[in-house]
């Protein structure tokens, strides 16, 4: 019998109630920014236990009623968070919803489940488990992605039904009777995220995940503090415990003391004071006091995050990730693509809007799209790989991008782009296309093509390339994990992963200095641009754009508003002659720690001492 | 009773979505509908079987009719099949 379906967490209420609330406290990752104290609502995919129960005759007629109960329960909360997930998100986004409510009425899966209460005498709840338990295990070894991902998608409705099922667990409409809780859970998943009323959830705190996560970036753009990878929270803690959830150090305590609450309210007071702060700087230009004006773009994961970016104050896209929308769904068509990116570039124009093309494989897996079982899936077919051999797909979306450009504000970002071959032949399809929609009658707009530079090799090309591209935009992630050797999901080697490495500094100086002297600019959008030291370097450097997540981009003008470009431009030259990077990182710190802590942005960039 | 043999055109293959399809045609027919692929032979009224089938792209798939409205249901199928599920061609 599968015993994947099972969540981990054994110390559920009972063991603990009659004891002294115990202080704990847990560092896991910092999530989604921000500071909430409230009771702890566990959410009920803890461990599910299941026993094997034979039933009298007699109790038939009411496992069967409790079954069917559970099923048109089940089946009103999926609706639901369908109906809310179809406003908020759109209805794409949502049609993953309308295929759970089609298996939970499955006349297998049903009758399945009511024959062997019916003939063989089992509870409700073990021929739940049973049916739908066989049904995940042959789903994970169907040989094809997309089909085993559906795997998923079961074990989510097997959590629900057992929910419903199991009267006495708290269940996600139950929320909606307390104001600000926080959820803890083993793992929670982006359905439930999107199903919760303004108000109603004041942070999450989760076992699993990092800050890439699809909960993570969901929390972030809800503006819900988080904090993931905690390990074993879930099992740690009761309802109703109190909780201080620190979103911005990814750091939580569980029943506080007196001074734990004195601080939290402390730092919950500079949270938002500064936040009232930086709101104030929303209008001002991110220009340095020597007069060099740096633009600062915003990283979007979902179209509807557009119309908050200048919110912020950022004055454009610098990434918008449209493999998204291939996880949503398994092959968006030309249309529904072209009604994502027209509702970004339309809502943006006329500042600029970068879209990727799509960045499939790696750690990004797109069902259907993507190889499964490479040795090496970083350095495998991905990316603009994957796209120049499918051409279908490629032209699908060049097209719906072309389509989409009604304004003239798109920029299109070609990703992994390792040689002059691969640039030429994607930009010759994007011509092919431009001049297909031309030839139906359609209008098509001015675009710029930039290239992204991520692989060392294109830095060694680098002068070439800035030849033929309009733009550069320097994925720090991928350029470190890459020219370092350092595999950046590998846990015992992460202190290798070195942003500062003088061989970074150098590659990023040279990309500089090439896009330069072709007059085209230079933008980063990775995880650097909104760490304060990395910020003052690549500034230095003579990087032009900085992109990064809504939330940082009032912090991070904050900081440039701060500087003196020359100042700055000093530092970087001097650390590009220094050997390692403890070094680099040393001599930022004792000439920029104190600026940046006087600057009041520590509730949005994480402390800046303690390295 | 029908027996019908369709290709399956559209460029993924029977994945969630056109499973999800069929089984809004075969779900409310009054007709027994069963589907049958690679040797294997499945109730075509549910989804989870006709997902876990995996038919990919090119394959010929046999659908066996039989009730009052078998005509109907084979006719909306072929519609079905003939407009790859309303998605791109393969």
């Amino acid at each position: 019998m599968t015993t994947s379906t099972k969540k981990q967490a054994k110390g559920s209420s009972s063991s603990k109630t009659s004891k002294k609330p115990l202080r704990i406290v847990l560092v896991g990752v910092p999530a989604s920014p921000g500071f909430a104290m409230g009771k702890v609502f566990p959410i009920t995919n803890r461990e599910i236990s299941v026993v094997e129960e034979t039933i009298p005759e007699s109790r038939v007629t009411t496992e069967e009623q409790l079954f069917l109960k559970a099923v048109s329960k089940t089946a009103k909360e999926i609706g639901q968070i369908k109906e809310i997930s179809e406003t908020r998100t759109g209805v794409h986004d949502s049609l993953i919803f309308a295929t759970h409510l089609m298996i939970l009425q499955d006349p297998g899966l049903v009758n399945g489940v009511l024959e062997m209460v019916k003939k063989k005498h089992k509870t409700a709840r073990w021929s739940v488990h049973v049916v739908l338990g066989n049904y995940i295990e042959k789903f994970e070894k169907i040989n094809s992605p997309a089909m085993r991902d559906k795997a998923a998608d079961l074990r989510d409705l097997y959590n629900r039904l057992m929910t419903a099922l199991d009267d006495s667990g708290p269940v996600l409409e139950d929320v909606a009777l307390e104001q600000g809780v926080v959820l803890a859970a083993h793992e929670i998943m982006p359905s439930m995220l999107i199903a919760i009323k303004p108000g109603q959830v004041s942070a999450l705190v989760m076992d699993t995940g990092g800050r890439t996560s699809h909960v993570a970036i969901l929390a972030r753009s809800l503006q819900i503090p988080a904090v993931s990878g905690l390990r074993n929270v879930a099992a740690q803690v009761n309802a109703g415990d109190t909780i201080i959830v620190d979103g911005t150090g990814g750091m939580v305590i569980v029943n506080p003391d007196e001074e734990d609450i004195r601080k939290f309210h402390e730092r919950q007071e500079v949270f938002e004071r500064q936040r009232r702060e930086l709101f104030t700087m929303r209008r001002l230009e991110p220009m340095t006091r020597d007069g060099k004006y740096i633009t600062l773009h915003a990283n979007i994961e979902l179209p509807s995050e557009a119309s908050k970016v200048t919110d912020f104050g950022a004055t454009g896209i610098g990434l918008y990730r449209s493999e998204f929308l291939f996880f949503q769904k398994d092959a968006p068509t030309e249309d529904e693509q072209q009604a994502a990116y027209g509702e970004i570039l339309e809502t943006m124009s006329p500042c600029p809007v970068t879209i990727r093309t799509l960045d499939a494989g790696g750690d990004k897996l797109v069902a259907g799209l993507t190889a499964v079982n490479e040795a090496n899936p970083f350095m495998g077919w991905r990316s603009i790989r994957v796209c120049l051999s499918r051409e279908d797909i490629f032209c699908t979306q060049l097209r719906a991008l072309l389509r989409a450009n009604k304004s003239g504000n798109l920029r299109i970002l070609l990703p992994m782009i390792s040689g002059l071959n691969e640039l030429r032949k994607a930009k010759a399809y994007i011509k092919r296309c431009a001049d297909e929609l031309k030839a139906e009658g359609a209008q098509v707009g001015n675009i710029k093509i930039g290239a992204m530079i991520e692989v060392p090799a294109a830095v060694m090309l680098v002068d070439l390339l800035a030849k033929e591209v309009d733009f550069f935009s320097i994925g720090t992630n991928d350029l470190i994990q890459f020219t370092l050797a350092v595999d950046r999901t590998n846990e015992l080697i992460t202190e290798m992963f070195q942003p500062h490495h003088p061989a970074i500094l150098h590659m990023i100086n040279r990309v500089v200095m090439a896009a330069h002297r072709e007059g085209i600019p230079v933008a980063v959008c990775g995880e650097m641009s909104a760490d304060p030291m990395s910020v003052l370097l690549l500034v230095g450097l003579g990087v032009d754009e900085l992109s990064m997540t809504p939330w940082s981009v009032m912090a991070t003008k904050k900081i440039i508003r701060s500087i003196n470009y020359e100042d700055v431009r000093e530092s970087a030259l001097t650390v590009l002659q220094m050997d390692d990077s403890d070094n680099v990182n040393e001599y930022m710190h004792k000439k920029y720690a104190q600026t940046i802590t006087d600057l009041g942005i520590s509730s949005f960039v994480g402390q800046v001492d303690g390295k | 009773m029908i027996v019908k043999t369709l290709t399956v055109t559209n460029k993924l293959g029977v994945h969630a979505r056109p499973a999800g399809m069929i089984v809004d045609i075969t779900g409310p027919a009054k007709s027994d509908v069963s589907i049958i692929f690679d040797g294997s032979k499945a109730n075509a009224k549910s989804i989870l079987n006709v997902m876990m089938l995996a038919i990919p792209l090119g394959s010929e798939v046999k659908f066996e009719v039989d009730g009052e409205d078998e005509e109907l249901v084979v006719q909306k199928l072929e519609q079905l099949f003939h407009d790859n599920f309303n998605e791109e061609a393969g």
